[in-house]
């Protein structure tokens, strides 16, 4: 039977390299209903074994009434001690099997429970290995990490609910059964009143279920403030505004409490008709029960059980209001679900992939950018916007033009508007989708030795051209993974690497060497200490095209010329972009290349260029004390 | 060049001697026998103990990160809170307990019907079943009116202290704040606010209903018949020690998971917020196994806690189903001695039956209590951050900034500024450069009071900084740094943070001298579109304009300026930094850059290398000096 954490394969399978790995089919996404169901499936049959196991443990509840009303019969009124040992033997041994069962059923439901928390945040980091940069055009990191963090959780609790109510549904099925046996007459007003008690309370989950939903919606807002809180602390407590910040938690959170308190309103309606229900229920069995027994039709011991089991058929009644509502719960985090996962990937390896050569010319067609192998080429721009545009085309990324739809928040709103909106939100998601296939899809337009970058299968794309763009990010972990995150590297290479990027100090200012601790971000570092370390990480990999943008705009000018010059020496003869403007990377350049908008409008050696007014205006660092705004 | 790195043989690991990410003696042995299998078990139980215990230790006093609060600091904290609430509270308990005596009314009024149709063959039997009847719809009135104050108590206990942990977080020490994760401290704002919620909206009050219910149905078992209820009771409480074994020990298991679940979470958060970084690295296979580790582990923390509520239920579920056999028993031996009426049977099985629910129900309250006051310690952890400033009361006399042989650490030990001198004149601009890791950031936050110098002072007015209340200090010094964040709001309420009543002319007149008001105002709503998380996304250069904004607005009369224009392209920069200048006129301006423009620009430089200050003066001062430090770097620079 399965167990956890389970084993998952969908989008992404970390066993096997790029292209023969086993990648098992992704969840059924093509709605909420579905993807639960996609979800359940992914238990196997823990959660039938679950609510089998159910069913026994409940057993002293089920069995119970009944061997005492027999014991009474036969023992107590009778004055029959053998009878009276035989039923309390009975209930001993029901008793041990329900304990055992017990922790058979609680160690299934954390079982099952675990799978789907785990599987679904193992599957949200998968969706982040499969689509990589274009995941958060699709959605915004917060709902990524909520679906993970919170979303799984519901998943958790609609298992665990299932096997519960499953097993109650059984045992009340089979205590209907007993009753039925017994007294025809009485079972069937438990079989009919119980399901009636229940019909009729269903129309009072409406009114809470909508108001439970407005307390789950504002409380999820209070939690996106609270995480804005913090992710801004450092700004909040650097400058002000800790009292506005507070004020506005407060209020949000005066408001959730409020709808809170609506909610809980309603819930205390439907315990107290749970109480009211379930008495008069009680009452009315045992009112025609003594009418039975007056008549001769049932005996006292049978009255007894019928009592008990009244008493224990309240149990099932309230789980199955949990249950509607946590399926209902369910549903709504199925929905972020979905929106996380659905979205594929935009590319499309060709069929037959032609293989990259990495030693060849790469053009751009867009800017008409020709980058020699082996050669550093530094590209220079007045906009870094616009060499960042270059750098994503020749590393086949998508520009970064577009903004994610975001998908909770509506719950408060009326049913009609809401399912406009989700419709419209559905249908802005789909054109972002459709216009990132469309590019990713046809040529590219950018050729390493005149294959388009499409022609290649995005694997090789990679491998082949590395860029190294300002958003680069350091991970928590040691130096040494820093460097080397792939752990292939040579002590000699890491340490040539570590040179390189003129990191030294690093590795002096961290104790334990290669083994020190680099905190999430690489906080702990200063600032310039955490670009290097990521340009080192960039040089470790020894790519055949390296595209570097703005490798050095954090450190000072000896240390970049220091940089500028041992990077040169490391990549001589594999070919290197640099995105820059400074002077020191442009002296070492075997060619550099003045970009303005998205056209390439002069190239040749820096020395040559200087002549060039438009590129001395871009790269020039003497100062014209005119031109200073005091 | 290797003597740098000296060491490094010697710290380089192959990976080889790595510890596995799970001891292979947590994985079950397959094809033992039996007795194999359990030892294998216990085992595997005692090590996840250690490991529970071990997190637990450096949970209450982490190295880095968060720390933890002891059970004592999570009892006051409640205590203090429904001390608040006393009324409230009165009534809750009060209500609670009639519906519960209500209830509890019901199993002998029924056992009273048994033996009215037993003994006087059904006479008065509707009477009887009229009286329950009142009596449930009381009971029902009773559940109604205990619920709502129930609710309100929750909510509003829950409302406060969720309040009061944001309260906390915005006064966490400003030094600390710099320093620690945030991974960990969105988890708990995030995942224990909503597991405290759970257990003080539902399971105080139940654990409350639940407890009066057992209290008055031991009276009431105690009332129907003696004989029959001491035996039962007996049986019952010897669940106690499991329970209480089970409290003990708890805890730690809940700790333990609950970092498991920060790990994760931190973990996912790198991943998907550098999701660019992991593709074009090629580190997805490392990233997804990376998290599969942290689940690993956190299912043991969960496999551990699993088996402590094994051990717990199986005693309950024996305790608490026994007590009918006990009561079959006694019954059958008072009612053949003529002790007990058949009424008086049925009422005490009913309410052994009926106990067994609350019981239970107790019992998984105080096990949701368990797990909510974990996470109340994990929050309340917090707060347990000790303060790093004492504001006094001296107020600063002038606006001279003057620091005197600071010197600074990160780690004991290690001093990152070793004695520098600085005394800031009164509305100048000064440039601070070196090389990158001197410790230029470090004066930085020294200057604007954010840590305490290990020794010497940064004093304004002759006023120590950090021994001045927040709000003064920010009217006298403020920091913008690299990093920036846009919060979840309109563009006004990004930039007004630090004055919410500025009147908009002040904000474009900020957004015109940071160069960002053509931006703005292509903005579908202008200053009132919304941006931040999940809203219109700004580029790098635009969210260093709003912060340069914000500190506008701020307005103190010292500014620090940290790289705060290193994402805007160099010359846009400058043009901001004139305009700005020219804005800013008459107040004072530190700015670290490596753009030597800056420098160029401003009335002094000072040069940091290895924490001192090597040289200070003008640029024509500096730039020819021979031999000089900033000669050279100009000379590189410009090169
Ligand atoms: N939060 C921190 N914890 C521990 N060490 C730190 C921390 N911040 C900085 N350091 C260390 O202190 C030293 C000085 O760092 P600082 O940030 O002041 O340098 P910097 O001059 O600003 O450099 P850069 O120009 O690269 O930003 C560095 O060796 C750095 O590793
Ligand atoms: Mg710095």
């Amino acid at each position: 039977m399965r167990d956890f954490p389970p084993t998952v394969t969908s989008f992404w399978s970390p066993a096997g390299g790029a292209g023969a790995r086993e990648v098992a089919p992704p969840p059924d996404t093509r709605g909420p209903v579905r993807f639960l169901r996609w979800t359940l499936r992914q238990q196997g049959p823990v959660v039938w074994v679950a609510t089998l196991f159910g069913v026994l443990w409940q057993l002293p509840l089920i069995a119970g009434p009944w061997l005492f009303g027999w014991s009474i019969d036969n023992g107590i009124v009778p004055g029959d001690a053998d009878a009276v040992a035989l039923g309390a033997a009975g209930l001993f041994a029901v008793t041990l099997v329900g304990a055992v069962f017990g922790i058979a059923l609680h160690t299934l439901v954390v079982r099952s429970w675990l799978i789907s928390l785990y599987g679904t945040t193992m599957l949200v980091t998968r969706k982040a290995a499969q689509m990589g940069h274009v995941l958060p055009r699709r959605a915004p990191t917060g709902e990524i990490l909520s679906v993970a963090s919170s979303d799984s959780d519901e998943f958790g609790a609609m298992t665990e609910i299932i096997a519960r109510a499953g097993s109650q549904l059984v045992s009340f099925l089979a205590v209907a059964g007993i009753v039925l046996a017994t007294s025809p007459r009485l079972g069937v007003v438990v079989l009919i009143a119980a399901p009636v008690l229940f019909g009729v309370a269903l129309p009072f989950l409406r009114p809470l279920h909508r108001r439970q939903q407005v307390e789950r919606s504002r409380n999820s807002e209070l939690t996106s403030l609270a995480t804005d809180i913090v992710a801004g602390l450092r700004i909040l407590r650097g400058i002000g505004g800790e009292r506005t910040f507070r004020q506005n938690y407060e209020r949000q959170s005066q408001s959730a409490r409020a709808a809170g308190i609506s909610a809980g309103v309603w819930q205390a309606v439907i315990e107290a008709l749970g109480v009211l229900f379930s008495g008069v229920f009680l009452v009315l069995l045992l009112w025609l029960g003594a009418r039975e027994v007056v008549a001769g039709r049932l005996s006292v011991g049978e009255l007894v059980s019928f009592l008990g089991y009244g008493l224990y058929l309240i149990g099932p009644i309230r789980t199955f209001f949990e249950f509607a509502q946590k399926v209902t719960r369910a549903l709504v985090s199925a929905r972020k679900a979905v929106a996380i996962f659905e979205p594929e990937p935009p590319w499309r390896d060709p069929d037959r992939p032609i293989p990259l050569d990495a030693v060849g010319t790469l053009v751009d067609g867009t800017t008409g950018l020709v980058v020699r192998p082996g050669e550093l080429t530094v590209v220079a721009s007045a906009v870094p916007e616009d060499t960042a545009r270059l750098a994503d085309r020749l590393g086949r990324y998508l520009p970064a033009d577009t903004e994610p739809v975001a998908e909770a928040g509506d719950e408060e709103e009326a049913g009609g508007d809401r399912r406009a909106r989700r419709a419209e939100r559905a249908r802005r998601r789909a054109e972002i989708a459709a216009r990132d296939a469309e590019k990713a899809r046809g040529p590219w337009g950018v050729r390493l030795s005149g294959v388009d970058l499409g022609d290649a299968s995005l694997a090789e794309v990679r491998r082949t051209v590395v860029v190294s763009d300002t958003s680069s990010q350091l991970f928590a972990g040691t130096l040494q993974d820093a460097v080397d995150p792939h752990r292939r590297l040579t002590r000699e290479q890491a340490e040539e690497a570590l040179l390189a990027a003129n990191a030294e100090d690093v590795y002096d200012a961290l104790p334990g060497g290669w083994q020190g601790v680099i905190d999430e971000r690489g906080r702990g570092l200063s600032g310039g200490q955490r670009q290097r370390v990521v340009l080192a990480r960039a040089l470790g990999l020894d790519a055949p095209v390296l595209v570097l943008v703005e490798p050095t705009s954090a450190v000072d000018a000896h240390t970049e010329a220091r940089i500028a010059e041992r990077v040169t020496r490391v990549r001589s003869g594999r070919t290197t972009v640099v995105c820059t403007v400074s002077p020191l990377w442009l002296h070492h350049a075997d060619r550099v290349v003045l970009l303005e908008g998205d056209h390439v409008v002069a190239d040749g050696r820096h020395e040559d260029l200087l002549s060039d007014p438009a590129y001395r205006s871009v790269v020039a660092r003497a100062m014209d004390d005119e031109e200073v705004a005091r | 060049m290797s003597a740098t790195l000296e060491d490094s043989a010697a710290t380089w690991s192959d990976h080889r001697a790595d510890p596995p990410v799970i001891d292979p003696r947590l994985v079950p042995p397959t094809g033992a026998s039996r007795s194999e299998r359990l030892a294998a078990w216990r085992l595997r139980h005692h090590l996840r103990r250690d490991e529970a215990d071990r997190v637990y230790a450096g949970a209450r006093s982490p190295d880095r990160g968060w720390p933890v609060a002891d059970d004592r600091a999570v009892l006051r904290f409640f205590r203090e809170l429904i001390g608040r609430r006393r009324a409230m509270f009165a009534t809750l308990v009060l209500l609670n307990a009639l519906a519960a005596g209500t209830g509890l009314v019901v199993p002998r009024l029924l056992g009273e019907l048994v033996d009215r149709t037993v003994d006087e063959a059904g006479a008065g039997i509707a009477g009887v079943a009229w009286l329950v009847v009142l009596v449930v719809c009381l009971q029902a009135l009773f559940t109604f009116l205990g619920q709502v104050v129930s609710t309100r108590f929750g909510q509003d206990l829950l409302a406060s202290s969720r309040e009061f942990i944001v309260a906390t977080i915005l006064r966490l020490p400003v030094g600390r704040v710099e320093g620690a994760s945030t991974g960990d401290l969105v988890t708990r704002v995030t995942r224990d606010v909503g597991t405290m919620s759970r257990s003080v909206q539902f399971g105080l009050p139940m654990a409350i209903i639940s407890l009066l219910t057992v209290g008055l149905s031991v009276v009431a078992m105690l009332l129907n018949s003696v004989l029959l209820a001491v035996p039962s009771l007996l049986v019952i409480s010897t669940s106690a020690v499991a329970v209480r074994n089970y409290l003990r020990t708890a805890p730690r298991g809940y700790i333990t998971e609950g970092a498991s679940y920060s790990r994760i979470n931190t973990t996912l958060t790198e991943t998907v917020e550098g999701a660019r970084t992991v593709e074009a690295l090629g580190l997805s296979d490392h990233r997804v196994r990376q998290g599969d580790d942290d689940i690993a582990v956190s299912a043991q923390a969960e496999r551990y806690t699993m088996s402590l509520r094994n051990l717990l239920f199986a005693v309950i579920d024996v305790a608490f189903n026994t007590p009918r056999v006990v009561t079959l028993v006694v019954g059958a031996w008072g009612y053949a001695n003529g002790w007990l009426s058949l009424g008086q049977i049925t009422a005490a099985v009913l309410y052994v039956e009926a106990l067994s629910g609350p019981l239970d129900r107790l019992v998984g309250e105080l096990d949701r209590l368990q797990v909510g006051a974990t996470s109340t310690a994990r929050l309340l952890g917090i707060a347990e951050v000790p303060p790093d400033r004492a504001p006094g009361d001296a107020l600063p006399d002038g606006r001279e900034l003057v620091a005197q042989d600071l010197r600074f650490a990160y780690r004991e030990g290690h001093d990152v500024l070793h004695g520098v001198d600085l005394r800031l004149r009164s509305g100048e601009r000064l440039a601070v450069v070196g090389p990158s890791g001197s410790g230029k950031s470090t004066l930085g936050r020294l200057l604007s009071g954010i840590n305490r110098p290990r020794t010497g002072s940064a004093r304004v007015g002759g006023v120590d900084l950090v021994d001045l209340p927040l709000e003064v200090l920010r009217t006298e010094v403020a920091l913008v740094t690299q990093e920036h964040h846009v919060f979840i709001g309109t563009v006004r309420d990004n930039i007004v943070l630090a004055r919410e009543d500025s009147p908009d002319e002040a904000v474009w007149d900020a957004l015109r001298a940071v160069g960002a008001d053509d931006w703005v105002r292509r903005l579908p709503q202008g200053l009132d579109t919304r941006i931040g998380s999940g809203q219109q996304a700004l580029t790098p250069a635009q969210a260093q304009e709003v912060a340069l904004a914000r500190l506008i607005i701020a307005d103190p009369h010292t500014l620090v300026l940290d790289e705060a224009t290193s994402l805007i392209d160099p010359r846009t920069a400058r043009s901001v930094e004139g305009s700005m200048n020219a804005l800013l006129e008459g107040r004072t301006v530190v700015a670290i850059a490596h753009r030597l423009h800056t420098a160029h620009d401003a009335d002094r430089i000072a040069v940091v290398i290895d924490g001192r200050i090597t040289e200070l003066g003008s640029h024509h001062e500096l730039v020819d000096r021979e031999g000089g430090e900033y000669a050279a770097l100009w000379r590189a620079w410009t090169s």
